[in-house]
């Protein structure tokens, strides 16, 4: 369809592709409804799974790639991706860190086989399946370790008007503007001191709705966010999950990190003890560093020790 | 001399930035609820403030910048592409 639209001016060619992810960055476009005509008046989409039937990759000038790249189908696309298009955008946090399936780096390939087909309780089928899928590589990649990538527009996903923003910086020859701001930057409920002594898990109580997450003793990783959502969660009654990735403060300087940011500002606004705050968060590291720990920046820093504190929980399970 | 800008909105009146200020640069605007810059001269570059910040609301201009020992070289040269 949108490959045959036609406009005074040459519109701008887009290619999209969708590794191994969940779609939600590409339903998140189609979810904007008759507002994507619009968009369509300036750029021609032309490869893009959810939107035209295209099977090939025609040269574009833009191409959006979200998902990492967890199987050899996965490697092929974002190749074929790079070939044919001028400018690459990690679109994502998958795409940029390697997202929730990134959390597989903390498991073999064997064990994950053996939970999802092998051993799994709630099918009756006990063997993973071989024909017609694409073989699965040992771990997940993050898609600029396997090619070049030109811009990263991290989000879970990231927010339509990010994108378009994106795309419109693009069209208009600006350089890219990297806002630093954080979910907390959206958020409207009330940040203040109390003397909560005790970290509350986020299936505890009710939370109160206009004030502070951190304050009433709620582990909410919007302080080490960025936004690219609009922080709808927090305004939702739930706390931030940090699905956007961690800021560019705890990205670039090994010695900051998720759990020790989360815990200088949340020891300041409550009276729990820092120490406390961090062990909490090691505790359930899966959960907090799910959408980054399969990038280097975070999962290579020298104080993450993922396997350890999953060894230490395990532990105490048992 | 460094000039300080909080970002209005972004600033959520947290007093985080009062808290960690080793000069008292800052003071708390109640009615507004907001940090405002009370003392610009003081200051001395230390960042402390920016890095607390939940929100991210500060820029700082005309300050030295001061390298880490320890840092993320290869992250620093991808973080101009973001998005």
């Amino acid at each position: 369809m949108a490959h045959t639209h036609t406009s005074k001016t040459d519109p701008v060619t887009i290619n999209t592709e969708w590794l191994s992810d969940c779609s939600g960055c590409h339903v998140a476009i189609v979810d904007m409804h008759e507002k994507l005509l619009n968009v369509l008046e300036t750029v021609q989409i032309l490869h893009c799974p959810v939107l035209t039937d295209i099977k090939d990759y025609p040269k574009a000038k833009i191409g959006l790639v979200s998902g990492a790249i967890r199987t050899e189908h996965d490697r092929h696309a974002a190749e074929e991706m790079r070939k044919s298009c001028d400018v690459i955008i990690a679109w994502g946090t998958c795409a940029v860190y390697g997202g929730i399936a990134g959390a597989g780096i903390v498991h073999t390939q064997e064990e994950i086989f053996d939970t999802v087909y092998g051993n799994n309780k709630t099918t009756i089928t006990h063997a993973a399946p071989s024909a017609e899928i694409s073989p699965f590589e040992q771990v997940v990649t993050p898609i600029d370790e396997v090619i070049g990538v030109d811009l990263y527009l991290p989000g879970c996903p990231p927010h339509p008007a990010f994108v378009f923003d994106a795309l419109l910086t693009l069209l208009e020859g600006r350089a890219p503007k990297a806002t630093k701001e954080t979910v907390c930057a959206r958020c409207t409920r009330t940040m203040k001191r109390t003397g909560v002594t005790k970290i509350k898990k986020n299936f505890d109580g009710v939370p109160e709705r206009d004030v502070c997450f951190l304050s009433q003793g709620y582990i909410c990783l919007g302080s080490v966010t960025l936004d690219r959502c609009m922080s709808p969660c927090p305004a939702n009654g739930t706390m931030c999950t940090g699905c956007a990735g961690a800021t560019m403060q705890i990205l670039t300087e090994p010695n900051r990190d998720i759990r020790t940011e989360v815990a200088d500002r949340m020891s300041r606004m409550t009276s729990i003890n820092r120490d406390e705050i961090i062990s909490e968060i090691e505790y359930s590291a899966k959960s907090h560093y799910s959408y980054t720990m399969a990038a280097k920046m975070i999962g290579k820093k020298p104080t993450f020790l993922i396997n350890k504190w999953i060894a230490n929980t395990e532990a105490e399970y048992e | 001399m460094i000039h300080i800008t909080i970002h209005d909105k972004a600033c959520r009146g947290c007093q985080l930035c009062l808290d960690i200020c080793p000069t008292n640069v800052f003071t708390f605007d109640a009615a507004a609820a907001k940090a405002t810059v009370a003392h610009e001269e003081d200051c001395i570059g230390c960042l402390s403030c920016s890095y607390l910040c939940p929100s991210g609301a500060f820029r700082h201009e005309e300050h030295r910048i001061v390298k880490n020992f320890y840092r993320d070289c290869e992250f620093l040269s991808r973080m101009e592409k973001f998005l």
